[in-house]
Parts: structure tokens; C-alpha cells; sequence
């Protein structure tokens, strides 16, 4: 009675998804290993196969090593802030009481608003006539600038070399952090009460208790956190593409708006998909690496 | 002493928080109060109030600056990607979560997969893909229908994920009972589950609703014309390639028209966002 017909109904309801899923991405990761073994320009409709020049052009080509090097700085200085700072919130706005909540709520504001607003709002609070840190600056002794004969600075942030990436940098870890505030709101959540009590009583204080009790305790919420960090660092888009287009003189570069270049403006889609290939494959391969590294956690525990 | 090294370290942690606080919130602000000034005003006192609130910057940029056209394409494509994902997406987590058949965890895996891989590995073929596939004399590439259909396509993993967690809280009793009464397996999916996974359905449309209406990154290879742009590509085109920068206002007023259905829907729901979010970050 019950198998009635089971086949036939569990072909039909997963067909659907099945079909979409399997033309419009599980067909094209297939298609891009086979893209990155040829040299196309797309409009020819010649493509030939060169094996794997695509990709030893790519390791002689300065401007990738740029552009993940990038990438490593957006991980380390943004990633490096964003644990620091959503810990130490985290930690602050412990508890169920209304106010927390509602906090907890606010910031997590900016990263369920749309990149290009995030980006478009921050490029203007750079903007050197308009901007917030303009003026900002301006509050706080840049007051010269108003001095008889002084230049007036005029020099946008964004567009100059030495701050345009330390500015994109501020602007993603304004976007990301609210996220890993509530991944370790969550994880101080579950350290269960007792073991908090308890740490009190036996007189643990302070730094003390939060370096022997709440870091170990949260340290599988911290390894999903560096393993988020490492995805979102190394496929950032939207936020450099929209603010610097990877300049000034290519200061901000990053892998995927080189690769949006070599495809969608260079025509050069081998290439192109080889980066696409090789972005993947660091990611995967940094991820590997840090789930090994933090494997055992300080307090003895194997994960 | 003690007692006042423990409430001076309060007051840090305060001060701490009411800075950080302030940094979130400070830039949204000013975004709301620019978007009601007007265009001397801006240059002259950006930290000011404005004097009087200009609403006409929203009617410029709602309609001189043509953001009513990107809205409604927004708005189409995504009701219409909902309209399709939710459907579809029940339907195979429902398959996932109660009918086992030899290769289904594998099948399960590849979906999961999905949600590993980056938009960008599939960027070029799939550019090349939209161009190919034709109905009739017109590719997909730069319609609003190809772009609702990659969106559902890259859209199921995680719609599949929640769906199927959520099919397996539910109470086998109850849909073996339904089969008992003589009720076949389409009929118990649509009389009986589908309505008990109502909560499920609404959260993952809202949780889709937000990303959709934000997405930015494949539009902006998929749609390269004026007449198909979705909000997010109208506003950054504005911006980036037009330069509209000669009424800041309606440019503001624009960020905000972007902006607030996400704010509005995100703030009815926050408790299960924030739900949806944690188990998609944790377990996923």
C-alpha cells in the first residue's frame, strides 16, 4: 500500500530541483575545469587546447601574486579585527536582557544590507568634500587646513595607494562583523552556566577567566568563525569592484575583480577561469590547513 | 577596592560597547539624514540637521534618476525566483528528509556541495551557458527570466538544507496516518506536510528574499542592459558609470529606497533570521 507508486513520486518532486541544480551549477563547475585547459576569446568560437598554460601563465603573472597578496592582508588585518572585535562584543553583550538583544539586532544591520549600498555609503564617507572622516579629521586638529596660505587637502582617501586598502579593509569588517558577534554570542551561550559559576566561585577573574574558561569554550564557534574568514576574505567582489575598481595603480586588487577583468573585459575566459580554478583551490586549501592547525584545542579537548 | 576596579572595568566595557555601537550606527544615520537634505546643505554641514526635510530627493530619484524601473524588475524577479524556489525546494527536501532510496545521501551531499562553491568558479561557463540556451529567437542572457532561473538554481542548497531539517522535526505519525486514510503520496506533501512546514517555508523566503533582492555579482554579468537592471546594478550604475553625483540628494534617497525593505522585513523576523543563520553556519 505504502510503496505505491514510491519511485515514480520521489522522480517527479526531485526532478524539478535536480534539473535546475544540475544545468545551472553542478554543469558549469564541470564546464570551468574544462575552460581553464584552453585558450579562448569567446567571440572566435576557436578555443585550443593548451593544457595547462592558462595556468603557468597565472604563476608568472605579478599582477595574481598581487592580487592574493591583497587578499592575504584583507584576511589578516580584517579577519585579525573582526575575531577581536566580535569576541570582545560578544562577550559584552552577554545575557537575554532587551537591550542586548536589540543590539545584537543592530549590528547585524550592515550585513544584511546590499554590498553596493555598503559600498556606495562608505565610498561617500571617504569622499573628501562630504565625508564623515573628512570631517572627522577636521574636528580633531585639521584645523590648519583653514590657515592663511595653507593648501586645503582635497586628496581622496580611496585614491590614494597607501590608504585606499586599509580603507576597503574598514569598510569590510564594518559589513562582516555583526555575523561573527552572533556565531560567538551563540557559542558563549552554550558554555553551560555551571562551568561559568563555578569559575567564579573558585575565584577566576577577569582576563583570567576569559583566556582559561570562555576562549577554550569557545573554540569550535572559533574555528568555523577562521574558516568563514578565510571564504569571505578570499572571494571578496563586490566591495573593491564597487569602491576602488582594484586601483589606484592596482593598491587594491584582489583575485576575483582580476578575474572579472581577464574574462569581461579582457575576453581572456581561459585565463580567466584558470584564476577561478586556482581561487577555489586556495581556498579549499587554506581551509584544510587551518582545520588541521586547530584541530586540538588549548584545553586538551580533540575536537 | 575590589568593588571599584569590578565597576570601573563595567564602565569600560560600556564605553567599549556604546563606541562600537556607534560605529555601526553613525554611518546608516548620516545615509538617512543626507538622504532629506538638501544639495548646498550636504557640502555645507554634513554632521548638520537638515533645515527642512527635502522628501522631493526620494520623488528625484524614485523617478528622475529612474529607480522606480529597477525597483519593479527587482521586485519580479524576485517574487518570481520565490514563487519557483519554495515549491521546488520543498519538494526535494521533502524526498530528502522522508523517502531514503539507494544514492540519495550522495545526492543530498552534491546539493550541500553547492553551498561550498563560490558564484565565481561557474561565472564564465555560466555566462557562456545563459548566451547558448535559447526559447525560440532569444537567448537567456539579459532576461529577467534567465536570471529568476540561475538565481532559484544557486539559491536551493541552502533552501534544500533548512527545508529538509525542517521536514524531519515534523512527526512521522502524522503523514502515516494520512497514507493509512487511503491518501496518496502527493496528497499527504500538499494537504498535510506542506501547510506544517508553513514557519519553515516563511523564514526561508524571507532569508532568500533579503540575498535576492541585494544580489549583486551575477547580475552584473547577466544583465547588461538598462532596460533588465535589477536595484542593486540600477543604483551602482548610477553612481559608478553616470556619475549622478549632481543631486546628492536623490543619490542618498536612493541608498535608502535600496535599503529599507530589507531593514523593515529584517526587523519583523530578526529572531528567526538570526535562527536561520546560526544553523546554516554551524551545522552547515
Amino acid at each position: 500500500m505504502r510503496n505505491r507508486g514510491r519511485t515514480a513520486f520521489i522522480v517527479t518532486y526531485l526532478a524539478p530541483a535536480a534539473l535546475l541544480y544540475g544545468v545551472f551549477v553542478i554543469w558549469p563547475v564541470l564546464q570551468a575545469i574544462g575552460f581553464s585547459l584552453f585558450k579562448w576569446s569567446g567571440l572566435s568560437s576557436k578555443k585550443t587546447f593548451v593544457g595547462l598554460d592558462n595556468f603557468k601563465q597565472l604563476f608568472h603573472d605579478s599582477v595574481f601574486w598581487e592580487a592574493l597578496l591583497h587578499n592575504a592582508w584583507i584576511f589578516v588585518f580584517g579577519g585579525g579585527a573582526i575575531l577581536i572585535v566580535g569576541i570582545a562584543v560578544a562577550h559584552g553583550t552577554q545575557g537575554e536582557g532587551r537591550l542586548t538583544k536589540v543590539l545584537r539586532s543592530v549590528y547585524l544591520f550592515p550585513n544584511i544590507m546590499s554590498l553596493v549600498v555598503v559600498a556606495i555609503l562608505w565610498e561617500f564617507v571617504y569622499d573628501p568634500h562630504i565625508g564623515l572622516v573628512t570631517s572627522l579629521t577636521n574636528l580633531f586638529g585639521g584645523s590648519h587646513a583653514s590657515a592663511p596660505g595653507a593648501v586645503v587637502q582635497n586628496t581622496s582617501i580611496l585614491g590614494n595607494p597607501a590608504k585606499a586598502l586599509p580603507a576597503v579593509i574598514i569598510t569590510f569588517v564594518w559589513f562582516s562583523v555583526g555575523f561573527y558577534i552572533m556565531l560567538f554570542s551563540a557559542g558563549i551561550r552554550q558554555i553551560p552556566q555551571e562551568v561559568a559559576e563555578a569559575s567564579k566561585l573558585d575565584g577566576a577573574e577577569g582576563l583570567f577567566r576569559f583566556r582559561k574558561i570562555t576562549l577554550p569554550l569557545l573554540w569550535s564557534v572559533g574555528r568555523i568563525s577562521v574558516i568563514y574568514l578565510v571564504i569571505n576574505t578570499l572571494n571578496v567582489f563586490a566591495l573593491v569592484f564597487l569602491m576602488t575598481q582594484g586601483g589606484p595603480d592596482r593598491k587594491t586588487e584582489v583575485m576575483l575583480t582580476y578575474l572579472y577583468e581577464q574574462a569581461f573585459v579582457n575576453s581572456d575566459y581561459g585565463a580567466a577561469t584558470a584564476l577561478a580554478m586556482a581561487n577555489f583551490v586556495i581556498v579549499m586549501a587554506v581551509s584544510g590547513v587551518v582545520l588541521r592547525l586547530t584541530r586540538k584545542d588549548p584545553s586538551g579537548a580533540v575536537q | 577596592m575590589k568593588r571599584a576596579m569590578d565597576s570601573g572595568k563595567k564602565a569600560l566595557t560600556t564605553l567599549g560597547l556604546i563606541v562600537f555601537t556607534l560605529a555601526v550606527v553613525v554611518p546608516l544615520l548620516w545615509m538617512t539624514l543626507t538622504s532629506l537634505k538638501s544639495g548646498p546643505e550636504i557640502f555645507a554641514s554634513p554632521w548638520g540637521l537638515p533645515a527642512k526635510i527635502h522628501w522631493e530627493n526620494f520623488s528625484h530619484a524614485w523617478q528622475t534618476a529612474g529607480i522606480a524601473h529597477f525597483f519593479i524588475n527587482s521586485l519580479i524577479v524576485t517574487t518570481a525566483t520565490l514563487a519557483i524556489l519554495i515549491p521546488v525546494g520543498a519538494m526535494a527536501a521533502y524526498i530528502f528528509a522522508r523517502y531514503p532510496f539507494p544514492g540519495s545521501k550522495f545526492l543530498f551531499g552534491t546539493f550541500l556541495g553547492g553551498m561550498m562553491f563560490p558564484q565565481f568558479l561557474t561565472i564564465v561557463p555560466l555566462f557562456f551557458l545563459m548566451n547558448s540556451l535559447r526559447i525560440g529567437a532569444f537567448s537567456l542572457y539579459d532576461t529577467k527570466l534567465g536570471l529568476t532561473v540561475v538565481y532559484v538554481a544557486y539559491s536551493l542548497p541552502f533552501t534544500v538544507f533548512v527545508l529538509t531539517g525542517f521536514f524531519q522535526t515534523l512527526p512521522k505519525e502524522l503523514d502515516e496516518a494520512a497514507m493509512i486514510d487511503g491518501a496518496g503520496h502527493s496528497k499527504v506533501f500538499w494537504r498535510v506536510m506542506l501547510p506544517l512546514a508553513k514557519p519553515g517555508l516563511i523564514v526561508v523566503g524571507i532569508f532568500n528574499g533579503i540575498g535576492l533582492w541585494n544580489e549583486y555579482s551575477l547580475a552584473l554579468v547577466l544583465i547588461p542592459s538598462e532596460e533588465n537592471r535589477t536595484l542593486p546594478l540600477g543604483i551602482a550604475n548610477l553612481v559608478m558609470v553616470e556619475h549622478y553625483q549632481s543631486d546628492w540628494g536623490a543619490l542618498f534617497a536612493g541608498l535608502v529606497i535600496v535599503m529599507l525593505p530589507v531593514l523593515i522585513a529584517y526587523w519583523i523576523f530578526r529572531e528567526k533570521i538570526h535562527e536561520t543563520m546560526l544553523a546554516g553556519a554551524i551545522k552547515g
